[in-house]
């Protein structure tokens, strides 16, 4: 499954759009990205360069002022809700349930694109459940309530949730942000694992260099709504790019113990170029 | 986590929901039943079942079974179905507004039902529609006013209502309309204050058929309209763009709920005032018996509400009879330690 | 502030809940008599809170001294003109002393306004709600502190006649069940206040020949439930309300909605009675008046 963003524009102020103004504040302008077949993609930018609001354009969460989101060559907002999580799944940054659900309870979640009005879930979809717990390592937690889990284990949990959902493209927003060294490590291997294994694309927005250059085999890198570079890996993760993209002077080497580039960054040098608006 | 929790954890995660489902209506179906069944036998007159339903007497000479079919049979089904009603509306906007603490009557809708009947109680109102006598008509008028200003000022076309706004909607309507009737209590004399005090605490006893067959439509349409939505409401709880992700359409779901919550509510005080605490406590109970997924926890609230109230009402007309305690006193004695007693035990 | 008239019905039922424990503490004899302020001088300047109060006035010929009565007050007609100084709950204090009274007439609960009024020196009376013995007292003890007591208690001799008379009526007939309604929600059989076996109406009702249905309660009002009103099963039902006479098609429709409970007596017998008029919730001189209207619907063979 191809999931191909073309020319996309997307603004949050819709109400001051109508009243003829002519200022218009985009959060993303022109923005292209292709997401291959079981490609690792990592999105990178800075804080509020619109990594996020690409993530909900291409979950279907939010629709583009302009340009179009295609799965397969098909527009996505010409599929239907369920049928889009059916091929479709997000990992959001932050779940809070406002309910104690079990975390069975909460990978069942995920079989919601696949039932019926009135179905519900039959020994199929329990199976299926439980076969995403092995995949992330959480099954010995089935029982437990999600509330009191740990950081680096809820994260677990709603990745199984969304691959309960048996999508073809997997989006995640800042799956490492809040877990330490142990579970940041624990969570990459495991969505390398999900990307050989199952042939799962992902697409990873992430602030965490490292992380997309040991896991993503290619980049898109955005700053101020806008693609400034895009391609494998290696190439575009430079010295020159880091510093475009958040004014610092950073270290880009390939390490052979790890086996990827690894970035080390030295200082910030704030001489900001005319960011385009 | 007490031992307790953790085995109905086990039980919620080992056992299939399609099983669950069916034995907790079951289970829940036959308290509702009893209770709609033993509770008309019960009441501050003793009377006998078999003179009750004897046929050869002629029905206005038996006094037994004036009081069954008359007094005690639609007070039951009165109690049972705004029992359920309330605890489902709780159940719902509780998935809604994604906080356990939320009631029927957070949204407003019940403010302005009881804005409404107290107008008609304090000016006499004399309009009637069909079995609908001018209080429950007026109640049902001050609903759906208050109900469409916060769903105008909560809602955008197409996109997810502001849970926070709907929120904060509900509570300015409430604290407003709440000043307003304070206001026409006291502009009114005391035998419509009194009155209007006493129509607060709610009142099962509707007297006859003709009111429930008023509420009745209203009732039916919002529990469709709850089935609807339950599948929904798991997904919905856990935040609005998870639940977009997972294939829900929010905004539709959100509309649905909000209606049919505002719907059963507004039927529910029209027919017996706003009784407190049902939209609550038994949606807490239930969920404490059966775990939290609201495909189990909406018709087992339902359910059981009916059950509750109906015997909630049962002891309002037994304990000090034959002095009557409002049905909405005994709910509250109840609802407050139960908090109390939840808070210990979260604590 | 406009009186209306059916408010008086739970005004007297209410005052009962305020006064009847300082009642029933009290002898029934001893009931209105407390006088206040300095003696002696006569009374020129009456104001009057008290509706029931007011009518003894006129009676006992004191009417031309009253200055001004209560938002509630309507009877005798003279009171119309005059200005009103606020009821139970809003007496408007700055009014009454503007007046200049020489005596205020205040309920026995309101003691901050008595206590306010002794403060400038200006007597008080105060009333205590009780039955009709106690009316009878508070008639000759108001006739002493106006100035007026050969006439006080030649009135209260009338009134007794008059009840008297009642009674003998009545005396040989059977006393029926009777339900004395004082206010229910309109247009349908719920919210219902009656009269629980204690207080003015119901020994009015005594009078009358009637015996109350809820005389074991012994409360002055009840709320009945449907069940309730069933079990009990009155032979009269009667509805007192202080508003001007129901229209023929509203008493039609009002009868139909009793007819919802079949197998009450009263209502297979026909026996359902409106009664309309404020002398049958005011305390006051007209109460012979009321005991013949509630006789005249519990008996009307003896009155023929």
């Amino acid at each position: 499954m191809t999931l191909q963003v073309q020319h996309v524009s997307f603004g949050y102020d819709a109400g001051r759009e109508s009243l003829g103004e002519a200022t218009r504040s985009f959060s993303l302008c022109d923005v292209s990205v292709t997401v291959q077949r079981g490609s690792l993609t990592g999105l990178l930018g800075p804080n509020g360069c619109g990594k996020t609001t690409l993530l909900k354009l291409m979950a279907g969460v939010l629709r583009p002022r302009e340009g179009s989101i295609t799965l397969d060559g098909q527009a996505i907002d010409a599929i239907s809700r369920r049928e889009l999580a059916r091929h479709i799944a997000v990992v959001p940054q932050e779940t809070h349930p406002a309910f104690d659900y079990s975390v069975l309870e909460m990978v069942l979640m995920g079989r919601h694109p696949h039932l019926g009005a009135f179905q519900l879930e039959g020994p199929d979809d329990i199976a299926i459940a439980h076969d995403a717990l092995s995949a992330t390592g959480t099954s010995h937690l089935a029982g437990r309530a999600y509330m009191t889990l740990s950081g680096g284990e809820k994260q677990r949990v709603v990745i199984a949730s969304a691959l309960a959902q048996v999508p073809e493209v997997l989006l995640l927003d800042e799956p490492t942000a809040s877990l330490d060294l142990q579970y940041q490590m624990e969570v990459a291997s495991l969505l390398g694992r999900l990307n050989q294994d199952r042939g799962v694309s992902m697409v990873l927005a992430t602030h965490d260099l490292n992380l997309a250059a040991s896991l993503c085999d290619w980049l898109v890198l955005v700053r101020s709504g806008r693609v400034v570079a895009h391609g494998p890996t290696r190439e575009v993760l430079t010295a020159a790019m880091i510093q475009q993209l958040y004014d610092v002077e950073a270290d880009v080497h390939f390490h052979e113990a790890s086996g990827h580039l690894t970035v080390l960054p030295i200082r910030r040098t704030p001489m900001t170029t005319a960011t385009p608006s | 986590m007490t031992f307790l929790e953790s085995a109905m954890l086990h039980v919620s995660a080992g056992r299939p929901i399609r099983a669950r489902l069916s034995m907790t209506l079951l289970g829940y179906g036959v308290l509702a039943l009893g209770a709609c069944l033993l509770a008309p036998l019960v009441g501050s007159t003793s009377i006998s079942l078999s003179r009750a339903l004897d046929r050869s007497i002629p029905f206005a000479d038996n006094v037994d079974a004036q009081i069954f079919f008359i007094a005690r049979l639609p007070r039951v089904l009165a109690g049972a179905i705004v029992g359920a009603s309330l605890a489902s509306a709780g159940v719902v906007l509780q998935a809604l507004l994604r906080n356990p603490l939320a009631t029927p009557f957070t949204l407003g809708v019940s403010a302005g039902s009881a804005l409404g009947a107290i107008l008609a109680i304090t000016f006499g109102a004399a309009v009637t529609l069909g079995p609908l006598s001018p209080v429950p008509l007026a109640s049902l008028a001050g609903a759906f006013i208050s109900a469409t200003v916060v769903y105008a000022m909560a809602t955008r076309p197409g996109r997810p209502i502001s849970t926070s706004v709907l929120l904060l909607a509900g509570v300015t309507l409430n604290s407003f309309f709440s000043a307003l009737i304070l206001f026409v209590q006291y502009m009114g004399d005391f035998a419509e204050a009194y009155r209007t005090v006493r129509w607060l605490m709610g009142d099962l006893d509707v007297g006859g058929f003709g009111p429930i067959l008023g509420a009745l439509p209203l009732i039916v349409v919002a529990f469709v309209m709850f089935a609807m939505v339950s599948s929904s409401l798991n997904v919905l709880s856990v935040g609005t763009e998870t639940a977009a992700t997972r294939g829900v359409d929010v905004a539709r779901t959100q509309r649905l709920a909000f209606v049919s919550a505002a719907i059963a509510t507004s039927a529910a005080v029209s027919l017996a005032g706003p009784i407190g605490f049902v939209g609550i406590v038994v949606p807490h109970l239930v969920r404490l018996m059966t775990g939290v997924d609201h495909r189990i926890v909406l018709p087992a609230a339902a359910l059981f509400g009916a059950a509750f109230l109906v015997a909630c009402d049962l002891v309002a007309r037994t304990v000090l009879a034959p002095v009557e305690v409002p049905v909405g006193v005994v709910t509250a004695m109840l609802g407050g330690p139960f908090f109390l007693w939840l808070l210990i035990r979260k604590g | 502030m406009v009186a209306h008239p059916k408010r008086l019905i739970l005004l007297s039922a209410l005052l009962a809940v305020t006064c009847t424990a300082r009642a029933a503490a009290d002898a029934p004899a001893a009931a209105g008599r407390q006088v206040s302020g300095n003696g002696g001088a006569p009374i020129t300047r009456i104001i009057s809170l008290v509706p029931a109060l007011t009518e003894m006035l006129f009676e006992i010929g004191a009417g031309p001294q009253v200055i001004a009565v209560s938002s509630y007050d309507e009877f005798p007609l003279a009171v119309k003109a005059l200005p009103r100084v606020g009821a139970l709950l809003d007496p408007d204090v700055e009014r009454i002393l503007a007046l200049r009274p020489d005596l205020v007439l205040t309920y026995g609960s309101q003691s901050e306004l008595e206590t306010q009024l002794a403060r400038v020196g200006v007597r008080t009376f105060t009333y205590r709600h009780a039955g009709v013995a106690g009316v009878l007292q508070t008639l000759r003890d108001l006739g002493a502190a106006t100035g007026h007591a050969a006439d006080a208690e030649r009135e209260a001799r009338e009134i007794q006649a008059q009840l008297d008379a009642v009674r003998a009526r009545v005396r040989e007939y059977q006393r029926p069940r009777t339900l004395l309604v004082f206010s229910r929600q309109p247009q349908s059989l719920q919210q219902m206040y009656v009269s629980g076996g204690v207080g003015f109406l119901d020994d009015i009702l005594q009078i009358a020949g009637g015996s109350n249905v809820f005389a074991d309660v012994q409360r002055e009002s009840v709320q009945p439930s449907s069940e309730t009103l069933l079990a009990r099963a009155p032979e009269v039902i009667v509805e007192t309300h202080a508003t001007g006479m129901m229209a023929s098609a509203d008493a039609a429709r009002e009868r139909s909605l009793w007819a919802t409970l079949a197998s009450i007596p009263a209502v297979r017998s026909g026996r359902i009675h409106f009664l309309d008029g404020s002398y049958l919730v005011v305390p006051g001189p007209r109460m012979g008046l009321a005991a013949e209207a509630l006789a005249r619907a519990l008996h009307p063979e003896a009155f023929k």
